[in-house]
């Protein structure tokens, strides 16, 4: 699995220059690689269609030259020419096709097994069979995504199927997407670049990519000219609509981005078509700010302001995973001068909490930590539970990462009678009108690769190439500056564990899942998120007020009506 | 201290190695140091190794006085359980060793009363004595199903006096050929034969209880198919051989779907192992359990999920079967973290919640401090040292195990059968001696 190399290869201009500030992320989980349909055949017709025309041009020239003397066949130029670079053409396009058809799986084979082509293989073989036809005119741009296709199929095919867990089976849907190749053109770099940090969980946390997409749509809205023959209201919000496909085929939206985006789309609709166009965006930016200023940077200090009143001395506080504003609750708190203790609770694989731990501490809080195997333990000694939320829906349930409804739980089940408060803090962004009753019926499904474990042992001779963290460290500072949402810390210790991960997972050859893609019947599931039930949830902190959970269909109402 | 030998790694292998050619007390601390040092760890193995050394023990001990060997035993039993005592299965197998030799004292003191009894009433006891053999050696030697328990079972309840009673003479009249007895000390004049035996039957006894360790899973796996029915989805957690017996028995005639959660950090890795087939290391568990067929193997669908999916999944679970570390007399058991929140999840969603065990592991204890029940582990299995700046800053916590309530168990199985969680004080009180719950 050498070849999962950490830069991403990416040929077109635009692609390199939005992945540079992701090259430091893990790169490909191996078989994920899927870029859309209509890329790469626009790619890859655009320099052949060229390269004909000039064939064409050529030839047509020597056979003018070659035989000046046949008036005949000069006479039929213009209807025989035609029709015999048609014939030429076609018969040129199946050579091509063949000869790719043999260069595509000989760049694969090499990788042999079905798991390693990645796409540094299908780029590579491509690349080699450009290179080759190369005298033969530039026809042969490396089309990464049909080698890709190829490979893939020849792999996974049925198998991926196998793969899928079949009560979760409407939720795999197409994979996540991996590099950025094959992206509409429209899509702004801005945005190629938060996809990729997205999927990477690089910006992670319901509100920082709340917060990321807003400004990246910031920026795609300052670049954008209005196209002649339409009006910004009218064109902006489909322009804007590629850009969001392309998001959620990096992964799915969050419930905040979509109530931000829909907000978004509203106000564009509301902009007067007459209005010129440097007014009508000057309108947007300053709506996206005050949007992130009003729903979420403030939001949270009114949540973290009446959450930390909700602490007092000799408190214990459980919390699970990493949550911002609970961070920021705690933080207030400590500030305060109130002398309460933390005891964080993680889960695997994302570690979460791991960096709401490091942060809590350098701030001197007295912290506690334990995984998912210790809840019993940690809820014991605990005073109250502070959970942030993914979303709340309309039945009053909480959204959260997948183990939360443990935790609240195991809060209601201590012996004794005695129950210990369960409190969330969400901002209404996070409110949705729909309903969930189970966990499975919405969810998010990660790569299942992620589950395979990290051997310490081996990290030793693999550490995380110190560059590549830094750069994503101070890449996930820009991000997380920018919002209030998920602090930089966060992110930066998000990616040096994504990073310290993807480089155990590639050389951790001793682990007994590596090969879990080849045995029959194993099935690995990674869920994002699990439905808290709302009696587990004695109160929700937003920013309007502490209520009961039944009270969230109301405060959504409230609020999206505005 | 004697170095366990060559190329083993210190533990149960080494230590069975060792035993015969080490004296018995150099064992006795090597036993001792491995439970400490937990390179011996799983119930099994603990049960294992302390039976083997109590055999040792009896056969060391010259005495044929009942009275010497129970003092012997608690001896050797009260350090044991001082090196560990969180491994409760050490304290239950020093108990039923125990109990074995009461009760072969008691039976001699039986047959003394009986012996004079005849004697005075002059009716020979040979025709019993006679029709005797045959029954006691199919009965001693059939193994399997005879060999479970030297105690009585519930269905032979009224069987097991009037057989051990039978036992002794038989011995008695085998032991006769042999050396010349001399009076034994406790002054019986017509004891001295029967208390010869008293040596060999425990010896027999503690290689029943040997026995039934090495066959205690399929025991209970011979349950199986009463309690999985097709296309079910189970939930487990952590690797245990006895579940995936279990399990593997019921696939062999039935299709269901296995949920396995993978106990990080602790036990994740034996757990990948078992649900991948692959093994990559040697376990200290014996040997022939890494030849086993991991269930994919059967056509098995096995969903391996992170420890924090359980809540999410547990509304499609049919059932939730469990192993265990050990279980108390009260129904509640001790096992590895994370089962507590299952158990729990399974209740909140009204899913059964079903326990296998060996009835070995059943302890006599019940528990009143849980927290000194828990075990804590290496803290750098949550956070690696990696991660050294952030490891001296908090407190970093890895329970090994859970306290779990007999309420949120619905049923046991056990070599015997099933049984409700309140029926298991009366499983205690079959098993030990009530002299012997505090050794």
């Amino acid at each position: 699995m050498t070849s999962s190399t950490p830069t991403a290869p990416s040929p077109s201009p635009a692609a390199a220059a939005a992945a540079t500030p992701t090259t430091s992320t893990p790169s490909t989980a191996p078989t994920s690689s899927k870029p859309t349909k209509q890329q790469p055949s626009s790619q890859s017709q655009k320099p052949s269609k060229s390269a004909t025309k000039s064939k064409d041009a050529a030839t047509a020239a020597t056979s003018a030259t070659a035989a000046p003397a046949d008036s005949a066949t000069a006479q039929l130029t213009p209807a025989e020419l035609k029709k015999r670079a048609k014939a030429e053409k076609a018969a040129r396009r199946a050579r091509e096709r063949a000869e790719r058809e043999s260069s595509g799986p000989a760049g694969g084979a090499p990788s042999g097994g079905a798991a390693t082509p990645g796409k540094k293989d299908g780029s590579g073989g491509g690349g080699g069979g450009g290179s080759a036809a190369g005298a033969s005119g530039s026809k042969q741009v490396p089309r990464r995504g049909s080698a890709q296709n190829a490979s893939q199929n020849g792999g996974g095919g049925s198998k991926a199927d196998d793969k899928n867990v079949a009560v979760f089976g409407h939720l795999y849907g197409q994979q996540r997407r991996t590099t950025v190749a094959g992206a509409g053109k429209e899509v702004h770099p801005a945005v190629l670049a938060l996809g990729l940090q997205m999927r990477d969980y690089v910006v992670c946390g319901s509100s920082a990519r709340c917060v990321a997409t807003l400004l990246a749509f910031k920026r795609v809205i300052e670049a954008y000219t209005t196209p002649m023959g339409t009006s910004l209201p009218r064109h902006l919000t489909t322009y804007l609509s590629h850009q969001i496909t392309y998001l959620s085929t990096c992964r799915p939206l969050s419930i905040s981005q979509g109530n931000a985006i829909r907000a978004l789309k509203l106000a564009i609709s509301s902009i007067d078509p007459s209005t010129p166009e440097a007014e009508a965006k000057a309108f947007l930016g300053e709506f996206i700010d005050s949007f992130i200023r009003e729903k979420i940077t403030v939001a949270d200090q009114v949540i973290a302001s009446s959450a930390a009143q909700k602490i007092q001395d000799g408190d214990v506080i459980v919390t699970f995973a990493g949550s911002s504003i609970v961070k920021q609750t705690l933080l207030l708190a400590h500030k305060q001068g109130k002398k309460f203790r933390v005891s964080i609770i993680d889960s695997r694989p994302l570690f979460e909490g791991k960096s709401l731990a490091r942060t809590l501490a350098n701030a001197g809080l007295d912290v506690q930590y334990s995984l998912v195997h210790g809840i019993s333990h940690a809820i014991k000694a605990a005073s109250k539970v502070f959970l942030g939320a993914h979303a709340m829906t309309s039945n009053g349930r909480l959204y959260s990462r997948v183990g939360t409804a443990l935790v609240a739980m195991s809060a209601k089940e201590r012996a004794g009678g005695v129950e210990v408060p369960v409190i969330v803090c969400c901002e209404t962004v996070k409110f949705t009108d729909r309903v969930a009753l189970d966990s499975i019926v919405v969810n998010e499904i990660a790569d299942a690769d992620e589950l395979i474990t990290a051997e310490p042992m081996q990290q030793l001779t693999g550490l995380p190439d110190p560059a590549a963290v830094t750069v994503s460290a101070a890449d996930a500072k820009k991000g997380g500056g920018g919002g209030g949402g998920k602090s930089a810390a966060a992110a930066a210790a998000a990616a040096a564990n994504a990073a310290a991960e993807s480089n155990t997972l590639a050389q951790n050859v001793s682990s007994p899942l590596t090969g879990w893609k080849e045995s029959a019947n194993l099935q690995l599931l990674n869920i994002m998120y699990d439905v808290t039930p709302a009696e587990y949830v004695d109160m929700v902190v937003t920013e309007m007020g502490s209520l009961p959970p039944s009270a969230v269909p109301i405060v959504h109402r409230m609020s999206t009506n505005l | 201290m004697p170095a366990t030998s060559g190329p083993l790694t210190p533990g149960l292998a080494s230590f069975l190695k060792t035993l015969r050619t080490n004296p018995i007390d150099t064992s006795i601390d090597n036993l001792i140091s491995l439970l400490k040092r937990r390179q011996i760890r799983h119930s099994r193995s603990c049960a294992t190794a302390t039976a083997y050394l109590l055999r040792g023990v009896i056969s060391a001990s010259r005495t044929n006085d009942a009275n010497k060997l129970i003092e012997r035993v608690q001896n050797v039993g009260r350090r044991l359980m001082a090196a560990q005592p969180r491994e409760m299965v050490v304290g239950n197998i020093v108990r039923r060793v125990l109990g074995l030799i009461r009760d072969e004292a008691e039976d001699d003191r039986e047959g003394d009363f009986n012996l004079s009894e005849a004697g005075s009433e002059s009716q020979p006891q040979t025709p019993r004595g006679l029709d005797d053999p045959t029954d006691v050696l199919s009965a001693r030697h059939d193994g399997s199903d005879r060999g479970a328990s030297r105690q009585p079972l519930p269905a032979l309840t009224a069987a097991p006096i009037s057989m051990f009673s039978l036992l002794s003479h038989p011995d008695t009249e085998n032991s006769l050929p042999g050396t010349p007895v001399s009076a034994s000390p406790s002054g019986r004049l017509l004891g001295h034969a029967p208390s010869k035996d008293i040596r060999a039957e425990v010896l027999d006894g503690i290689s029943e209880i040997i026995d039934e360790l090495t066959q205690v899973d399929d025991q209970i796996a011979a349950y199986a198919l009463d309690h999985i029915h097709s296309n079910e989805i189970i939930l487990t957690h952590t690797s245990s051989t006895t579940v995936q017996k279990f399990l593997l028995k019921a696939a062999a005639k039935r299709k269901f779907t296995v949920i396995h959660a993978e106990a990080f950090p602790n036990n994740h890795e034996a757990t990948h192992a078992t649900v991948s087939g692959a093994n990559p290391y040697d376990d200290e568990l014996l040997s022939t359990e890494s030849f086993q067929k991991p269930l994919i193997a059967l056509g098995i669908t096995v969903i391996l999920i992170p420890d924090s999916a359980v809540f999410a999944l547990m509304s499609r679970v049919n059932k939730v079967i469990l192993g265990t570390h050990s279980v108390l007399a009260n129904g509640g058991l001790v096992a590895s973290a994370g089962t507590r929140v299952i158990a729990r999840a399974a209740k909140v969603h009204q899913t059964p919640v079903v326990v296998v065990s060996g009835v070995y592991k059943l302890s006599p204890v019940y528990p009143f401090d849980f927290d000194s029940l828990i075990e804590y582990g290496d803290a750098s299995k949550v956070i690696s040292y990696e991660d050294g700046d952030l490891v001296d800053q908090i407190d970093v916590q890895n329970p090994l195990y859970d306290y779990v309530p007999a309420e949120l168990i619905d049923l046991y199985i056990t070599n015997l059968g099933g049984h409700a969680p309140s029926y298991l004080y009366r499983i205690v009180s079959d098993h030990y001696r009530k002299e012997d719950i505090s050794v």
